[in-house]
């Protein structure tokens, strides 16, 4: 029960935020539908967390739970692809890895922006 | 056979050698009399062996206490801070992190003789992920070398700063960046690389002084001729002795060709034993952090190695931590002093590695002699076999044997080891070595990752936090007999020390602390602190000393960063993984922010 209306409310937030119905889904907090898993992992792949923390708090990089509030999806894309080199932020535009899962890779850092994925690691729903 | 595939490009090189051989002598003597003068800090670690001791008194236990600043120098640059600058006949030379600027200053008037920037592109900055440190400048004959962070090792006239000559080392956009300081042994300039978490081969190069020509390379993994050793003749301790290594003693250790992109890079300092005609120095972690992803024992990453400086040739190796689990990158500093060791006369090599265990080897032959741990809380392995030489590692601890996608917990030290690059100092006085030292443990999990050329490959999460169990900080300063492997005296941080000590014959034993402060304690005993002062902001910079027109100076540059400063300052800040550790990272913030410059400290007038 308290597991349906966490879920509910998960929904909620990704629907509403983007029109769309399902960015992400999530259960408990860390258990997430394929898609997000798959961007967390090409998150761990591409070891985003040297610059912007474990927890995506941020370290040498930005805070991607406060950078997720205001950056389009858009400018995600542009930002990972081309990277921000004066500021220490490379581009992944040759990484196969990243860019072929560049939608997922969002999917998982809003929803640990929305505060709909409340720890870094996640796990898969059964 | 593979033997006339190494003697061949060892034979072309001892050629240029010899062409360059009027420069030999002078380039040795000229560095010899730079370091000799007790008034310049002319090498990084003031002199050949590492020992970073000054035998300057002026300043003593009896009046450090009213020690002042004497004047201060900004860098301009932000982000972290290391090595120190560099003091001859009465010039100083400064270098800084990326962009890497050099500053010549007259003593005389404190004024900038000549700036150099050289300009580079930012790409290199991410691929320097997470901090852009450079550890300073190499002086010989008038050149001042830097090594730049985009790989180009450049010779700067000392006068003027213009340059005289400029080689590239590696290839910046497969992640061979550097961070190393040049150092200048005989006519050579040797550098090595950074870069293994981009799978970058390991290196060590050594370029002709006089015209920046590659002299020899040698790698630290694949086949023999490359890596410049001998079968027959490189040897390592194996079986309780100094043994021939044998053919294919690296390819042997990989699995297919994964040691292409095996890292063992080699950004530490470096040492030489002119008698011995010896170079020394250590390579890093095997690429990539998943373990499962290249078994064997992954030689030679993670190695001492002992080289001829004219030829490259391998003398002897000696791999301390054999198929890596941890990240315990092997390129911290080898010491060379002559101490006793079980009572003996010994030449000796003194290092503190990553994996927490102080080695004593025998510099001549490579034979292992002492390896005890430097932290009581090192638990990923009980002890070093002596008669294997191969750490004994707990399973528990074991990430390889956890496996992927397991969280291994609670492993000591840190993968930034008991000890990172921060070089420790050697009291000829008091024949004991000033260590300072992490006292972090982590949790890791490795995972699988693929490689992409020019993209991070690392593969593995890690959480660190303070030893458990312990006095809740992050840092000791440590006295070590090498002859027997003992811990004399510990002094407790609060943040891990990742500052370089000296040691002067007035008694003291200086170093910086994560917070600001540059602190003088009694050599004699170090739990007395005669001097504490709060510079601009977090000391990862080496401590030195200089003299000019009679007076004695103490400097050290602050400008937190690095893997301490900025990985452990912010990045567990709000990691709810660290439970009460936590809040002792959080508080360096409370202390410090960026900003690099000197500080220099003199008694008063």
């Amino acid at each position: 029960m308290l597991r349906k209306t966490l879920l509910g409310l998960a929904l909620l937030v990704a629907g509403s935020a983007f029109g769309q119905s399902q960015l992400y889904k999530v259960v408990d907090g860390y258990k997430v539908d394929e898609n997000t898993m798959k961007g967390f992992r090409t998150w761990r792949q591409a070891a985003c967390d040297r610059c912007h923390g474990a927890n995506q708090e941020g370290l040498v990089g930005p805070s991607l739970v406060n950078s997720l509030k205001t950056l389009t999806k858009e400018e995600f894309v542009k930002t990972v692809r081309d990277g921000r080199l004066e500021k220490g932020m490379q581009s992944f535009g040759n990484s196969p890895v990243v860019m072929d899962n560049i939608d997922q890779l969002y999917a998982y850092l809003k929803g640990r922006s929305d505060g709909a994925i409340t720890r870094a690691k996640v796990e898969p729903i059964q | 056979m593979r033997i006339s595939g190494f003697q061949k490009p060892a034979w072309s090189c001892v050629g240029l050698a010899l062409l360059a051989l009027p420069g030999v002598t002078l380039a040795n003597a000229d560095v010899e009399k730079n370091i000799a003068n007790d008034k310049n800090w002319a090498m990084q670690a003031g002199d050949m062996y590492n020992q970073r001791y000054s035998k300057l008194k002026q300043i003593n236990t009896g009046n450090v206490g009213k020690m002042q600043v004497a004047w201060t120098f900004s860098t301009g640059v932000l982000r972290g801070h290391e090595g120190s600058p560099l003091v001859v006949d009465g010039k100083m030379y400064l270098h800084s992190p990326f962009p890497n600027k050099v500053f010549a200053i007259d003593l005389d008037t404190n004024k900038i003789l000549w700036k150099y920037e050289p300009k580079q592109d930012p790409a290199v900055i991410p691929q320097m992920c997470c901090d852009t440190v450079n550890r300073g400048l190499a002086y010989a004959e008038g050149k001042v070398i830097l090594q730049q962070a985009d790989s180009m090792l450049v010779a700067l006239d000392a006068k003027t700063g213009k340059k005289i000559w400029d080689v590239k080392n590696g290839d910046p956009k497969l992640g061979a960046v550097n961070t190393n300081a040049p150092h200048v042994f005989k006519d050579k300039v040797i550098t090595g690389i950074s870069g293994g978490e981009w799978g970058v081969r390991g290196f060590i190069a050594a370029y002709n002084l006089s015209d920046g020509k590659l002299a020899w390379k040698g790698y630290s993994v694949g086949p023999d001729a490359e890596m410049l050793i001998d079968p027959n003749t490189t040897t390592t301790w194996t079986d309780g002795a100094v043994k021939p290594v044998g053919p294919d003693s690296s390819l042997k250790t990989w699995k297919g060709d994964q040691w292409k992109i095996g890292g063992g890079t080699t950004w530490g300092w470096y040492s030489y034993d002119k008698a011995l005609n010896l170079m020394y120095y250590g390579t890093g972690n095997p690429s990539t952090w998943n373990p499962s992803q290249r078994p064997g024992d992954n030689k030679w990453s993670m190695t001492i190695f002992a080289r001829d400086v004219d030829t490259g040739k391998a003398k002897w190796v000696y791999q301390m931590t054999p198929f890596d689990e941890w990240d315990f990158d092997g390129i911290n500093e080898m010491i060379l002093a002559d101490i006793d060791v079980k009572g003996k006369p010994t030449k000796a090599l003194v290092h503190f590695d990553r994996n927490g265990f102080g080695y004593t080897l025998d510099r001549t032959n490579g034979a292992l002699l002492v390896a005890e741990k430097y932290d009581p809380k090192v638990n990923w392995a009980t002890h070093v076999d002596m008669k294997t030489g191969r750490p004994q590692v707990v399973a528990k601890y074991s990430t390889a044997q956890n496996g992927a996608d397991v969280n291994t917990k609670g492993v000591c030290p840190a993968a930034l080891g008991s000890k990172d690059q921060q070089p420790a100092a050697f009291d000829p006085e008091t024949k004991l070595f000033y260590v300072p030292t992490n006292h972090v443990c982590m949790d890791y999990e490795p995972f699988k990752v693929e490689y992409t050329a020019g993209q991070p490959y690392v593969g593995a999460t890690l959480s660190m936090f303070p030893a458990p169990g312990s006095h809740g900080g992050m840092g000791n300063y440590i006295t070590w007999n090498a002859g027997t492997g003992k811990i004399v005296q510990s002094k407790a941080e609060k943040f891990s020390v990742w500052s370089g000590a000296l040691n002067t014959a007035g008694g003291l034993s200086c170093y910086g602390t994560l917070e600001g402060y540059l602190k003088c304690v009694d050599k004699k005993n170090i739990e007395k602190e005669l001097f504490k002062f709060k510079t601009p902001s977090g000391i990862i910079g080496n401590v030195f000393s200089y003299e000019h027109k009679g007076k004695q100076y103490i400097g050290v540059f602050s400008g937190i960063g690095g893997w301490a400063g900025i990985g452990m300052a912010a990045g567990l800040e709000k990691d709810t993984d660290g439970l009460g550790a936590v809040g002792g990272y959080r508080e360096l913030n409370q202390y410090t922010e960026l900003g690099g410059s000197l500080t220099v400290f003199a008694l008063p007038n």
